[in-house]
């Protein structure tokens, strides 16, 4: 009796996916047998998941494996962009707990879904078939949908998941129409045969049918990284989302978008580059100026830093335009500093807030450098950040990204990033003008920092400031990591 | 001299450490002050030894000529990005300067800050570390490093112990700042890629840079873009509109730093990068420069004859100040070069006085309004010969020393440019005028409406005494200090400009 | 390229057409006589009782999605065992991971009281 002969599989390509996904079952039937009051065990729970899978991830560092017969691929590139996701899903899962306690809404589900979340994230940023990627950003999105609906009997939550799923459901299907144009027309979805159908074929931007995929599928990018003009959700769904998902939503899915994004931009349709970096060069300008200019007259903390999320999308937008292993590697940088000062940024605006009320307005935070004087540092430094002043690692990354549009020759592109960079300024500076020179409004007496929050910002300010100032370790990592 | 003890590191870093000691004595006021004054008096000796010391190793070299301290670590290797610092005949006196007005920052503010009294000189350390290492930087990105780091703390210093219109003026000066600068960056990304792809050794390193040969087309693009960042800083006229506000609304030590020490970074890094880096554009540019010198200077005057706000005419005088250093550093000649680099010590110097004494009145009798005042002779006669004696140094009296400086700017300007010497002659003369108005006003001018105002304290005294003990050896004696300077500015205008 | 895809196109084209030329042609050719119990609501030949805008509880929209959830494996299941023998232990072991998973799922509705009605 013969046997199917069986693909290579080679388990080790999605080991940290593995992990992840065992973990997140476990801590899903644990919930249902331990009693509610000893929820806080399965965000440790977790967060050991989490250090687990990461020390795979700096294990597998240096050896790509293949697997699955080829349709997913762990390289170095997929392997840094584990590492931002593990990162910015342990540190949401941080600020979660304290949260979800004061807003009573400690369901033990919260966990499993982070989990499931940056397990389709890894799958996003290690496949290489457009079908693994897809599988990955559902696995992602849905989870985010639950994820942004979580506080159940908030209106603004569940208008928030309501809007992501509807909005994110459209998206997809504009990502999976343009995959299946592209399979159409090279009659594969293996990324590396499209590339090679395509160059055997000499198939470029005249053929209607991949030229059509190939915007399609970028639309669908587009929504996942919130760039303009998809970005209408964002800030919605920042503002109605609990916060610590607001927070991990900004930053993962975010990095998880590029990186699918850029593989498959890259890798599979080098011939079309000129067409698609016109396409993401108007991408990236609309998206900066659009997200800059909304964040400048906005009220609500969490909507300026949604806005500000989709300008920050612009920037990176930047790097992937300028197509070189600077600004690749750029990208790289950028997303894994944006995940710390974001956070640690959002770290901040879950203690400011109180049960029922959020405080989440600019005005709100009158007074409080004086009040919380280490917090409102750390703030500071967060913003400053954000805003790309040095000595922060937002400082370096910016500098990354529009190196390598320079040396690309996109001279007008950085110029406008750099004018952007200089707009965003005036709304961060506004939270520093509100926590420092005006009188305080809130005693701000019920504010209490948890040890797991503490630890949040003690990382997150760690991981701003140190690649800020010596960033040579992370550059290295970072240009070893590039596809190209 | 040998860089082994790293004395240019630790010149730049003595502040930054004052400000970690302030953080164990963070609610001790008094405590918090003493250990300020300390962190900047240290500097202020250290600067101080290394000028005495200076003249005996002033031919030692680095890796430019013209330099006799010179430190150079590896920082971010990947960019070639390096921990460069060098000090000149340039550099020195604009070190002495920071650590000098520093001191005198602390000591004007030092009972009229009342509230957040730590922050404040933490703030103004901080501050400190950032602008020497804007004078002593070699290496572009660590130059725009420590560039972006003084603007933070200024920004705080006016917007939380201003006055008036404090977070407007704030927000407006950085933004101003950071939209110039962030060109910059730009023009020094491309300047490190045009070097490196000639060369094939990437680095922001300036003995480097300053072999580049650029394309005319770029060059002038790359100039222009420097250009405007240092023009905001200095201020030239079009863009001076942040310098105003920020002056007028900032607290007493702020105006004083601000007007004394953060204008003179703009134009020392035309001197330092933007024209030894650009030579050919910086010549396409010189008439531009000197039009924008010569209306910033009658203008500048114009406006601050109009004021009546005392702080604010000093503020419209700065302007008027900075377009001599700006006509000197156009003219690039070694009379005009040394005129402008002295005219900058000597603006910093006079307009750092008054502004303190004018921070004087106004912590005293709450306003700043010159109608407010009369008959100050006699009610506050010791106060009042130093107000005489800024004010004269100011408008340019011989024997004082915004003289020398003006008069080598002149002098150097007429040889290459006699038009625009003789409209910044004009611009003398009016700022002669506004000046005598405000003295005749202030203190001879019968009294309008009477105002509690004691004569200045003790700490007050030695401020404006050492201040005025140096405006008036400048003057009478600036021998060593255009030694000094004479090396580098003809290193510089020999290997560049005629 | 797209060439090959002329006759999908004109199928839907065609098919497009044909459905809506007979309701056109219906409507301006069939005799219309409209009468109370000829607009009534069509429920098998019984009388209509009530409105039909009722709203059903949301325990059956529960129990329609775990339905297909659990149903999916089944889908999974039959090509499997066709191929039980030729797959081998790797096959057993793979379907003992999907069941696995879908057992975790079972567990949890289950233990969350999603399958009991009150």
């Amino acid at each position: 009796m013969e046997t199917i002969a069986m693909p290579a599989i080679n388990f080790a390509a999605i080991m940290p996916e593995t992990i992840l996904s065992v973990i997140a079952m476990a801590l899903l039937l644990i919930n249902v047998f331990v009693p509610s009051e000893q929820k806080a065990y399965l965000g440790y729970l977790s967060l050991i998941g989490i250090v687990v899978t990461f020390f795979t991830v700096i294990g597998g560092w240096g050896t790509p494996q293949e697997g699955f017969n080829g349709s997913v691929m762990q390289d170095n590139f997929a392997l840094f962009f584990k590492g931002i996701f593990l990162v910015s899903a342990a540190l949401s899962i941080l600020i979660s707990d304290q949260y979800m306690k004061r807003e009573e809404c400690n369901h033990g589900e919260l966990y499993p879904l982070i989990l499931l979340a940056t397990c389709g994230m890894m799958l996003m940023a290690s496949g290489t078939d457009l079908m693994t990627i897809f599988l990955g950003l559902e696995l992602l999105s849905v989870s985010l949908y639950v994820l942004a609906g979580f506080q159940r009997d908030s209106l603004k939550s569940n208008e928030a998941g309501l809007k992501y799923f509807l909005l994110g459901a459209f998206s997809t299907g504009f990502l999976l129409y343009g995959m299946a144009l592209i399979y159409g027309a090279t009659g594969t979805t293996r990324i590396a045969a499209i590339a090679s159908y395509v160059a055997q074929n000499s198939l470029a931007g005249s053929n209607l049918m991949l030229l059509i995929g190939m915007v399609l599928m970028a639309v669908g990018f587009s929504f996942k990284i919130a760039a303009a003009p998809f970005h209408m959700w964002t800030p919605d769904v920042y503002e109605g989302a609990p916060t610590p998902m607001t927070a991990f939503m900004s930053v993962g899915p975010k990095a998880a978008g590029f990186a699918a994004f850029v593989r498959v931009f890259v890798i599979a349709l080098p011939t079309l580059r000129a067409d698609w970096a016109d396409l993401l060069w108007v991408l990236a300008v609309l998206t900066m100026t659009v997200g800059n200019i909304t964040a400048l007259y906005q009220k609500n903390i969490k909507r300026m830093l949604a806005y500000s999320s989709i300008a920050h999308a612009g920037y990176v937008l930047v790097g992937f335009v300028a197509g070189n292993a600077v600004g690749t590697a750029g990208i790289m940088f950028y997303m894994l500093s944006y995940a710390f000062m974001n956070i640690g940024a959002f770290a901040i605006i879950v203690l400011v807030g109180k049960k029922g009320e959020p405080n989440n307005n600019v005005e709100d935070y009158a007074g409080f450098g004086f009040k919380h004087p280490l917090l409102a540092v750390c703030m500071s430094i967060f913003l400053f950040s954000l805003a790309g002043i040095p000595p922060a690692a937002g400082f370096i990354g910016k500098f990354y990204l529009f190196s390598g549009a320079i040396q690309a020759g996109y001279i007008w592109l950085a110029i406008i990033g750099v004018l952007n960079s200089a707009a965003s300024v005036y709304y961060y500076l506004r939270v520093m003008v509100f926590m420092y020179m005006k009188d305080p409004v809130e005693e701000f007496d019920w504010l209490k920092v948890s040890p797991a929050i503490a630890l949040c910002l003690i990382i997150a300010v760690a991981g701003v400031l140190i690649p800020g100032i010596v960033p040579g370790y992370l550059l290295e990592l970072a240009q070893k990591a590039v596809l190209l | 001299m040998p860089n082994d003890y790293l004395i240019l590191t630790i010149l730049v870093f003595i502040p930054l450490t004052g400000c970690l000691l302030l953080v164990p004595v963070w609610s001790r006021v008094e405590w918090a002050r003493r250990i300020a004054l300390g962190a900047a008096l240290l500097d202020l000796v250290l600067a101080c030894w290394v000028y005495a010391a200076a003249p005996a190793v002033i031919a030692g070299g680095g890796t430019l000529p013209g330099f006799f301290l010179w430190e150079d670590l590896p920082w971010i290797e990947r960019f070639g990005i390096r921990y460069t610092l060098g000090m000149d005949g340039i550099a020195l006196p604009m070190v002495l300067l920071t650590a000098f007005i520093t001191v005198i920052a602390m000591l004007v503010s030092w009972r009229a800050i009342k509230e957040r009294v730590t922050f404040h000189y933490f703030l103004i350390l901080v501050m400190e570390t950032g602008i020497m290492g804007v004078f002593l930087s070699l290496d572009l990105f660590l130059f725009y490093l420590f560039w972006e780091v003084m603007l933070i703390p200024m920004f705080f210093l006016i917007g939380i112990w201003g006055h008036g219109r404090r977070i407007y003026s704030a927000v407006k000066f950085f933004l101003f700042t950071l939209a110039g600068s962030l060109l910059m960056l730009l023009a020094i990304i491309g300047l490190y890629l045009i070097h490196g792809d000639q060369s094939g050794a990437y680095t922001f390193g300036l003995p480097a840079l300053l072999h580049t040969q650029i394309a005319s087309g770029a060059s002038l693009w790359l100039f222009a873009a420097f250009l405007l960042a240092f023009a905001i800083k200095v201020p030239i006229f079009p863009v001076h509109t942040w310098l105003p506000d920020a002056h007028t609304d900032a607290p007493t030590a702020g105006s004083v730093i601000l007007a004394a020490l953060l204008l003179k970074t703009g134009a020392y890094g035309l001197i330092r990068f933007g024209y030894p880096l650009f030579p050919e554009a910086a010549r396409t540019f010189t008439p531009l420069l000197y039009i924008l010198g010569v209306i910033g200077i009658i203008y500048g005057s114009w406006v601050a004859f109009a004021q009546a706000d005392m702080k604010r005419l000093v503020a419209y005088s700065s302007v008027g100040h900075m377009g001599f250093v700006v006509l000197g550093i156009a003219a690039w000649t070694p009379v005009a070069l040394s005129g402008a680099v002295m005219q900058m010590v000597n603006h910093g110097v006079t307009t750092g006085a008054l502004f303190a004494l004018v921070g004087m009145l106004d912590e005293r009798s709450g306003t700043r309004s010159i109608a407010a005042f009369g008959g100050l002779w006699g009610k506050a006669p010791v106060y009042s010969f130093f107000f005489l004696l800024f004010s004269l140094a100011s408008l340019g009296l011989p024997g004082l020393n915004n003289f020398v400086g003006e008069f080598l700017v002149l002098a150097g300007v007429f040889r290459v440019s006699p038009i625009a010497a003789c409209f910044a002659f004009v611009g003398v003369v009016v700022t002669l005028i506004y000046m005598l108005r405000l003295v005749q006003e202030v203190l001879f001018v019968g009294e309008r409406t009477p105002l509690p105002l004691a004569d200045i304290s003790f700490r007050e005294g030695i401020v404006l005494g050492v201040m005025g003990v140096t405006v008036i050896i400048l003057g009478v004696y600036p021998a060593p200090f255009l030694d000094l300077v004479s090396m580098p500015v003809a290193l510089l205008t020999g290997g560049g400009l005629p | 390229m797209l060439g090959a895809y002329l006759p999908i196109l004109l199928l839907v084209v065609i098919s497009i057409c044909f459905g809506l030329g007979a309701l056109v042609l219906s409507s301006f050719v069939g005799p219309k006589k409209p009468s109370k119990v000829k607009l009534q609501p069509y429920e098998c030949g019984c009388e209509p009782v009530g409105s039909a805008r009722e709203r059903f509880s949301i325990k059956f929209y529960l129990i329609a999605m775990l339905f297909i959830l659990f149903d999916i494996e089944a889908v999974f299941l039959y090509p499997w065992s066709i191929l039980f023998k030729k797959l081998g232990m790797f096959g057993l072991a793979e379907m003992g991971v999907f069941i696995a998973i879908l057992l975790v799922g079972y567990i949890y509705i289950w233990k969350k009281g999603a399958l009991e009605w009150e």
